[in-house]
């Protein structure tokens, strides 16, 4: 009897033994692919940051965002030949556009793939351990201040739209997605260094004064006027930046990163270029003398305007006209179209895929105007006419006297128009400031009110969630 | 007779269970001395065939006397006229016979019946009427009756609860699916184990040599297996040689194989109508001449078919004495296809041999399988386009070179010859299927070395230790040659050699122009297990204990890959190889190991019964597995539970006289899947001009960035849970058998690959846990056996098995994903709650466009003519879009069913066996997906298209469009007489001893199905759910087949 327990026990041994090196056992090397861990390649937290900023130089800025940014409005047509429809150009122009819109998805999409770009880098950031504090606090700040910058675009184009960090489905509501910037950029403002403070190396990165200028027109938008006033001001006085005295050069290479810039997004066209892909293209002038597809060109209603107000300056600094030379020396020839937007030339590169043109997003001239327009609804007409009249007298125009608050308002919102002309911000202007129903109308373009203040949330984002809501009338 | 072990017995087999049972009996009786009595009773027991039966007990009722009978069959008993004579025999009815005279002849009758056999459970074997889950059976007669180069394959229709899809195509596998669907990317195929040792694949095994299938159906079977379990476990038990004098049997079959269901296809002046109906309404410039002024008429398939031959030939030995005994066999099964010079074969060669040791205490199984196979496969794309290239076009030219689809648009005939001020244009775009099968020159060839030790050590009389390792070794190498200039010619018959060296010259060192390439792929993996478990089997009074308590350590996916194309080598084939290339091209070599799996395992299983009334079974299995080492959360626990009730045991029940047998089961279990798809969670780089880079510096520098493709979501086993309820009966004196079943199965976090939404952070698809996948379903089994008479018997056999698949609790965002894509930028499938998994999606049509206006004042898609399908504005929004597609059920089937009928006359044997399923639908794209207008039809589609105003409203004219819609999916249903035999035996033909059966088998004779393309039954290699699975676009068509084969024993 003995003699069978001993070899139970030894049978069990045997089981106990075969089991003893579990972890091991399963702990199977890798061979087909190569463990990050075994990678040669380490990602420092700042190339994820970079690879967010990477998004501004997508094709989608190129053209997409023409389509819903200027031509669109009362600024720009959609140019180009009458049958080269640039996908959706056309309906966009016509304000016949609907949910199926093409740029308006890519937008949306590219807009909320930024964000995802932002928030995975601030987490890489946060997780990686990065010992130099600051350092550590100014990448997550850039990060932050290109996620407000991305949810600002949200808000103003579609209003209430899910927050992606949140939920994917249910539409935060308008005040809820401001807070949500408003918290972002107060963060970034705490961590961003000055744009003189940078090396020179990180020319270009966000800064404490880009997120004060972005935050001052966030609170624009919000018409929080105290507020707006108030980042405005802490801008201008901050020393960091001045206005260029030469208006004209505004969208040369010479000024970009100039003393007026605020935040640009950034190209170079030597080899190896990369700019905002084809975006110098795609504006480009049309025809045998032309370098580009011709898209995205001043109205007639925009051209009346400059004239009508004898703004010479501002006019021959946003558009190229047809049987012209350029202030480079460029003779344009007889081209498809009698007139192409200006700011999107590139002098060096002119119709290459990838060109030095820096777009700039943020400038102080924008600053003074909000400060002005804030001034104004606070009852601070002085102060309101005083900026205002600093950006006409750049460039060469009588200064504006009146101090009737209305009045006012109406000469900076004109201001506005002929200041940022092409700078992408029409239409979103022309919404906030509620002029956009009567302007386009006035224009023949069938605006529906309570309808086209708001994009359509992209039928493609509505067949991959159902339940998120479609936006009134669409 | 030598005392043989209890345990061995246990572990035997049906076909074998006579000879070992009787080794039991002898054993049990033990040497009983005989009285001096007034008669001595003298006589032979046989078996229905005659065959002397050894070992059969005769006692005398009331006494302890009795004796077995001998090798022959005889025995010598001392009695009392008036005794009652006894006759016990395992796996034989009982007899009892008064004694009258000196001489007593005793023909036993087999009692074969279901419920006394043997099934394999996993570590272990139980008889069926001890089971408390759902284990089906096949044995080798089932399998031998449906000769196929898959054992799979023969099993279809023979088991409730198993849908199998077969494939024609020599050499490949079918598709199997135990209870349903339950996993969208995970792995579908259930575990197979053979003798003890899991595989992947069974194709390397000759269903000669199977003794039987068991498989486990049911969770609280299956989860003995816990970690694959989750598509259940075929667990395969292979011959065994018996203790006796050898026995050689000789298996052969010789058929033929045609195409069984064909399509009539338009001929040449059908086809130009429809093409100048369509050139007509799309404004095209030209038209097709008349039928006779065209030089051709084209039956593709005629030209592309011939009949297919296959042939089975299988030796066999076995025999042994007590200590040793042994199986050997080989086979060579030898196929070729439906198309030209396609074919396969297989040899196979097995050694089992058991020795028994030590005075019968321990037991050492070897079992080694070796396996070679060749074959030379076809590209299937040839099917396709033998159903849309033109009859107008020729096989070939005049000149030699194989015929394309160009047309003198001037003459409007069909030719690439013009004269000139003439131009040529092309019909479509479809490729010759007779160039396609012709230039196409694959030849694979795949070895499998399988083999295993299992040492079986008898402790006591109740324990028992065993230990097994087993390991296989497989080896592939793919060869495929490509005559590039010879493609290259054959796409324009007015190329020339020169042109094609002129170009060869001009494009130095691009291998677009090279002669020919020839690529290898090779590769080798390697698999072992080692297993250890301790089996305890008592009895205490009427209670009765049977536990197993086990470890498992498995590894697979040892190996590597290569791959190496060379480019201009000599033409002959057996120059064929790297060393041979031109040296004007560099040589492609590609080589990477793969990373093995790891599974790590302990299980305990306790069955228990009192009385063989009440059962209870309990399993608890603990995996690990190293695919999640990325977690570092190897381990899973599957745990389950059985009951039953055996009822007809019940005292209340003996009165029931039409009820020999009644059993009430319940069942739980736990389930999982560690095949899963992982997630590599990619960093995405690039230099140059890329998103992921920006700009930065006084200097703009240029400054590279990364981004996330995907979230580093972690994932885990696919879990599944699934309870059962079900009943197994006997009735009226056994005749009637059958069983019942019911099971509800999850799959409670079912990985979906996810499409991020466009406001979601990330750019590139990746996978996570987002649905629940359910499988409810009903089985039944139903047998009815009888003997009418000495010479005649028969059964009639049906199951019939329903399944309900169902997506449920899908995560947010992650619905929608779609799949099933026609390669044209149409899809057909999509993922969503409460439909069945990757259920049909796509637009209802609503008649076909009658004129003009129509179009104009309604809702439409694309850009119609008359003559096109209408769309259905499902939600009125009066916009056709994604929104107006609906659902329309499913590609897998809702049901199916199995009919077996079987007859034996004397010596003669009849079988009829039929198989179908229902509730499915299949989509022709043959038939919708069209790229030019320029292919042919159906001759159904030319009939009944429309051809004007009000002509029809239901199919469209020969100008159309090819959006995915449900006038292209049409019911899967079908029923197949898959199976008639006639089989007559010669006993004793030369020889006594013995036996000769000849038989002819039908296979596929006849098809009942709506079903307008080749077959409804359609997979595809994959067989995956988001796939091409459901349809017919380049599937294998089902093939009808004769066959006559011969069984010779001695």
């Amino acid at each position: 009897m003995k003699n069978k327990y001993l070899k139970i026990a030894s049978i069990c041994a045997v089981l106990f033994l075969a089991s003893c090196s579990d972890s091991s056992f399963l702990d199977v090397d890798s061979q087909k692919n190569v463990d990050a861990d075994d990678s040669e390649e380490v990602y420092e937290p700042v190339t994820f940051v970079n690879g967010v900023y990477g998004m501004f130089t997508d094709w989608d800025y190129a053209f997409s965002y023409l389509g819903i940014t200027e031509i669109i409005s009362d600024n720009a047509d959609k140019g180009s030949s009458s049958t080269d429809t640039g996908s959706d150009k056309d309906i966009l122009d016509n304000l016949t556009y609907t949910s199926t819109d093409g740029s308006i998805a890519a937008m949306w999409e590219h807009w909320y793939k930024s964000i995802g770009r932002a928030t995975t880098a601030i987490n890489y950031t946060e997780s990686y351990g990065l010992t130099d504090e600051s350092y550590k606090n100014r990448l997550i700040g850039e990060a932050k201040f290109l996620r407000a910058l991305n949810y600002f675009f949200l808000v103003r184009g579609w209003g209430a739209v899910p927050i992606q960090e949140q939920d994917l489905v249910t539409r935060a509501s308008v005040s809820d997605v401001y807070a949500y910037i408003e918290s972002d950029l107060l963060s970034a403002i705490q961590t961003l260094p000055l744009k003189s403070a940078y090396s020179s190396s990180d020319l270009g990165r966000a800064t404490k004064g880009a997120a004060m200028g972005l935050l001052s027109k966030v609170y624009l938008y919000q018409e929080n006027w105290a507020k707006a006033y108030a980042y405005a001001d802490s801008v201008i006085t901050s020393g960091e930046y001045g206005l260029e005295s030469d208006y004209s050069v505004l969208w040369h290479e010479s000024s970009e990163n100039g003393t007026e810039s605020l935040f640009e997004f950034q190209a170079r066209g030597e080899s190896v270029a990369h700019g905002v892909q084809q975006y110098s293209q795609t504006q480009g002038a049309r025809g045998t003398t032309g370098w580009g597809w011709g898209f995205n060109v001043p109205s007639d209603d925009m051209l009346e305007v400059f004239n009508d107000e004898g703004d010479t300056i501002r006019r021959d600094a946003t558009i190229i006209f047809r049987n012209s030379t350029l202030w480079d020396g460029r003779v344009v020839g007889a081209t498809e179209n009698p007139m192409y937007n200006l700011k999107a030339y590139s002098s060096a590169d002119a119709g290459a895929e990838d060109t030095d043109k820096n777009i700039r997003y943020l400038r102080l001239g924008e600053i003074y105007l909000i400060r002005a327009e804030a001034a104004n609804e606070l009852g601070n007409t002085d102060q309101a006419l005083s900026d205002l009249n600093t950006i006409r007298e750049r460039v060469k125009l009588a200064d504006v006297t009146t101090t009737d608050q209305d009045e006012l308002r109406e000469a900076i919102w004109h201001e506005r128009r002929l200041e940022l002309a092409f700078e992408h911000d029409r239409w979103f202007d022309l919404i906030r400031t509620g002029q956009a129903a009567s302007v386009m109308q006035a224009l023949g373009k069938p605006f529906v009110e309570g309808k086209h203040e708001l994009f359509p949330i992209p039928n493609a984002q509505l067949i991959q969630t159902p339940d998120m809501e479609q936006n009134p009338n669409w | 007779m030598k005392k043989r072990s209890k345990q061995f017995i246990g572990t035997s087999l049906p076909l074998f269970r006579k000879r070992l049972i009787l080794l039991v009996t002898l054993l049990a009786i033990g040497f009983m001395s005989a009285f001096a009595q007034k008669v001595t009773v003298k006589g032979k027991v046989t078996d229905e065939t005659k065959e002397g039966l050894v070992g059969v007990s005769v006692t005398i009722k009331g006494t302890t006397n009795g004796t077995l009978t001998d090798i022959d069959g005889n025995y010598i008993l001392p009695a009392n006229v008036g005794d009652q004579l006894a006759f016990t025999y395992v796996g034989m009815k009982n007899q009892t016979v008064t004694v009258s005279s000196s001489t007593l002849n005793v023909t036993m009758k087999s009692d074969e019946h279901v419920l006394n056999e043997v099934v394999a459970i996993g570590y272990g074997v139980s008889k069926k009427q001890d089971l408390t889950g759902s284990i089906a059976s096949v044995n080798a007669n089932d399998i031998a009756r449906q000769p196929a180069l898959s054992p799979v394959q023969s099993i279809q229709g023979k088991v409730s609860g198993v849908n199998i899809v077969n494939s024609d195509e020599p050499g490949s596998s079918p598709t199997i699916l135990i209870r349903g669907m339950g996993t969208a990317l995970s792995g579908r195929n259930p575990l197979y184990i053979v003798d003890g040792f899991p595989v992947d694949d069974i194709n390397n095994i000759s269903a000669s040599d199977i003794v039987s299938m068991d498989i486990l159906k049911d969770a609280s079977s299956a989860s003995i297996y816990g970690l694959r379990a989750a598509n259940g476990v075929i667990i395969i038990t292979t011959k065994k040689g018996q203790a006796g004098s050898a026995k050689v049997s000789i298996d052969s079959y010789f058929g033929l194989k045609s195409m069984a269901n064909r399509v009539k296809m338009a001929n040449a002046s059908q086809y130009i109508e429809y093409f100048n109906e369509k050139q007509v309404s799309t404004g095209g410039s030209w038209t097709l001449a008349d039928a006779s002024e065209q030089s051709y008429n084209t039956d593709w398939y005629s030209e592309l078919l011939k009949t297919g031959m296959f042939n089975n030939n299988t030796v066999s030995v076995s025999g042994g004495t007590d200590k040793v005994n042994y199986f050997a066999s080989y086979n060579y099964y030898k196929e070729d296809g439906i198309l030209s010079d396609q074919d396969y074969q297989r040899s196979t060669i097995r050694n089992n041999n058991t020795y028994s040791l030590f005075n019968d205490r321990l037991t050492l199984k070897q079992n080694i399988n070796l396996s070679f196979s060749g074959a030379h496969p076809k590209p299937l794309g040839a099917f396709n386009e033998a159903y849309r290239q033109s009859p107008l076009v020729p096989v070939k030219y005049a000149n030699g070179r194989y015929g394309m689809p160009f047309v003198n648009t001037t003459t409007g005939v069909v030719t690439y010859e013009a004269a000139d001020g003439e131009t040529v244009g092309s019909l479509n775009s479809i490729g010759n299927p007779m160039f396609t099968v012709d230039n196409y020159n694959e030849y694979d060839k795949t070895l499998t070395l399988q083999g295993g030790f299992d040492a079986e050590f008898k402790i006591n009389s109740f324990l028992k230790f065993n230990s097994r390792i087993g390991a296989t070794k497989y080896y592939s190498r793919n060869r495929i040659f490509t005559d590039i200039e010879n493609a290259w010619l054959n796409t324009d018959p007015t190329r020339t050699e020169s042109d094609f060296e002129t170009l060869q010259s001009d494009n130095e060192g691009t291998t677009t122009y090279a002669d020919n390439s020839l690529r290898f792929d090779v590769e080798e993996t390697f698999r072992w297990t080692w297993e250890n478990f301790l089996s305890f089997n008592k009895s205490f009074g009427k209670h009765n204990l049977d536990a197993v308590l086990g470890t498992s350590r498995e590894k697979f996916g040892v190996g590597y890959y290569n791959t190496m194309t060379g480019y201009e080598v000599p033409e002959k084939s057996q120059y064929w190889s790297l060393s041979h290339v031109s040296g004007d091209y560099d040589n492609i070599v590609d080589e990477y190991s793969y990373t093995p799996t790891a599974l790590a395992s302990y299980f305990l299983r306790a069955q228990y019964n009192y009385d063989n009334k009440y059962y209870f079974s309990g399993t608890i299995r603990r995996d690990g597995s190293s695919i999640f080492k990325e977690s570092g959360d190897y381990w899973g626990v599957f745990p389950s539970f059985g009951f039953g009730w055996t009822i007809s045991k019940e005292n209340f029940m003996s009165s029931t006289k039409w009820v020999d047998y009644l059993k009430l089961k319940a069942n739980w279990g736990k389930l999982g899947n560690q095949n899963v798809p992982l997630n590599v969670s990619e960093i995405l780089t690039a230099t140059g001009s890329s998103s992921y880079n920006y700009v930065f510096g006084t200097d703009q520098d240029l400054v590279y960035g990364a981004v996330y493709g995907t979230p580093a979501v972690g994932l885990s086993w696919e879990i599944t849970r699934e309870w059962g309820i079900g009943a197994d009966f006997s009735l009226l004196d056994n005749r009637l058998s059958g069983s019942i079943d019911y099971y509800d199965k999850t799959n409670t976090n079912a990985i979906l690959e996810v499409t991020p939404t466009l406001n979601s952070e990330y750019e590139e698809n990746y996978y996570d846990h987002g649905a629940k996948i359910s499988n409810t379903g009903v089985e039944l089994n139903l047998a009815w056996k009888d003997q009418i008479n000495r010479n005649l018997s028969y059964e009639i056999g049906f199951n019939y098995s329903h399944n309900k698949n169902t997506v449920k609790q899908v995560k947010s965002a992650y619905d929608g994903a779609t799949g099933g894509s026609l390669s044209n930028g149409e899809v057909t499938k999509k993922l969503l709650e409460g439909q069945p998994l990757y259920a049909w999606w796509m637009f209802e049509t609503d008649g076909v466009w009658q004129n003009e206006d129509e179009i104009a004042s309604n809702p439409y898609y694309g850009s119609p003519k008359p003559g096109y399908l209408r769309y259905k504005d499902q939600n009125d929004d009066d916009v056709i879009d994604d929104r107006d597609k609906v659902f329309f059920g499913s590609y897998l089937p809702t049901y199916n069913y199995g009919v077996h009928l079987g007859l034996n006359y004397k010596k003669m044997d009849f079988s009829v066996d039929g198989y179908g399923v229902g509730g499915n639908k299949v989509y022709n794209a043959l038939k919708g997906t069209r790229i030019d207008g320029g292919e042919n039809i159906a001759y159904d589609t030319y009939k009944n298209r429309w051809t004007g105003e009000n002509s029809t409203n239901t199919n469209p004219g020969a100008d159309r469009d090819s959006y995915a819609s449900n006038y292209y999916l049409e019911s899967g249903a079908f029923f197949r007489i898959n199976n008639i035999t006639l089989g007559y035996s010669f006993d004793d033909l030369v020889v006594r001893g013995t036996s000769l059966r000849l038989y002819f088998t039908a296979q596929n004779p006849l098809i009942v199905t709506g079903y307008s393309g080749f077959s409804p039954e359609i997979t595809t290699s994959t067989g995956a759910p988001n796939g091409t699975t459901g349809i017919e676009l380049s599937a294998y068509p089902t093939t009808r087949n004769f066959l006559m084969g011969v069984n010779l024993k001695f």
